[in-house]
């Protein structure tokens, strides 16, 4: 493998808007949530809004730029563990686009999200102005039940949001790659070989 | 002897009189107290949310008949031996709630406080309903945040 880097193109502009999009809406519906006033009508919108995304990057997945693709980015799992094999070494990935591994967390992130979104849209709290829209459409006890899932799915996402900042760390620190960057401007850079092949 | 041996049993009787429900009872009871107000609150809450017209004459009643659900002495619904840990499966009332009794009351409080605010209002239109209905609702979710479990 030769070691000449090349700006490579990495992130088209619908996944990078959307990760960022879904940053602050995903932070503005976590934190209505927990502190919000008790009329929660913006923690509402938030969550649509993460809900949009959320659609979005699923149809981008299937539809869209090459590294966006699920297709092009989720692996088995020879291809995760031997990924997963090469995290603690003290070199770049140099990954175009998620590796097997991250693969795992962008799928994960999105099924939670989507749980935890439908858990919203049926939750009946039973105060008659927070109550989830679709709630009206489902027994009370799945009301209920989506309503007892809503609170420890959002630790879990917090947990999730935790590791995959600590994952960002971790590669900056450890392996002296900047994943950030390529995030915001599209731009990493990348052997001609690890592109090639694509 | 004899005398004081009855008099006695007659006491007994008055001081278990108060807990001659089951603590069952006692739920169910407390239950079917929460879904009057439940049942009230759905009307305005329908009407807030654009679901069922606007109609002073009806917001006004539910809003008195809510004022008549605050006035009642909930002491005795929320008897001690009554939470979800000692009833599985017939209450979400937490046992918080006997822990922390002047918090619990606080919020009834607040409850009241806003059904007190509604009915100053609640004939005078659907600007005026909508912002007491949400204040009101709003200390429904206080309290079901920090004292009932969100399933049974």
């Amino acid at each position: 493998m030769s070691d000449h880097l090349e700006n490579t193109y990495v992130w088209d502009p619908v996944v990078r808007v959307l990760h960022w999009a879904l940053v602050i809406s995903f932070a503005t519906a976590w934190g209505l949530g927990k502190f919000g006033p008790n009329q929660m009508t913006l923690h509402f919108y938030a969550g649509y809004t993460v809900a949009g995304i959320v659609v979005l990057r699923v149809l981008w997945g299937l539809f869209g730029f090459h590294t966006a693709k699920f297709v092009n980015f989720v692996r088995g799992p020879k291809q995760v563990i031997s990924y997963a094999k090469t995290l603690p070494l003290k070199e770049p990935s140099r990954s175009f686009g998620h590796n097997p591994v991250g693969a795992l967390f962008v799928v994960g992130v999105l099924v939670v999200l989507a749980m935890q979104i439908a858990s919203g849209l049926l939750a009946d709290p039973e105060d008659y102005i927070n109550v989830g829209p679709l709630a009206q459409y489902v027994s009370a006890s799945t009301a209920r039940k989506a309503l007892s899932l809503h609170e420890p799915l959002s630790t879990l996402l917090l947990l999730m949001v935790v590791a995959h900042i600590g994952a960002i760390f971790w590669y900056k620190k450890r392996k002296g790659e900047n994943l950030v960057k390529p995030m915001v401007t599209g731009y990493a850079d990348l052997p001609q070989s690890k592109t090639a092949g694509e | 002897m004899r005398k004081l041996l009855i008099s006695t049993v007659i006491a007994a009787t008055a001081a278990t009189g108060a807990f001659a429900q089951s603590p069952s009872d006692t739920a169910k009871a407390r239950r079917a107290f929460f879904t009057l107000v439940g049942f009230e609150m759905s009307t305005l809450g329908g009407m807030a949310q654009g679901k069922i017209d606007y109609d002073a004459e009806l917001a006004s009643q539910t809003a008195q008949d809510l004022m008549t659900l605050g006035g009642y002495t909930i002491t005795d619904l929320f008897a001690p031996g009554t939470s979800n840990d000692d009833l599985m499966g017939e209450t979400r009332a937490e046992a918080a709630i006997w822990e922390d009794m002047d918090g619990f009351q606080e919020k009834g409080m607040a409850f009241y406080e806003a059904v007190v605010a509604l009915n100053e209002v609640a004939g005078d239109g659907l600007d005026a309903l909508r912002p007491a209905v949400g204040q009101l609702g709003g200390t429904c979710k206080a309290c079901h945040d920090d004292y009932r479990a969100s399933d049974f």
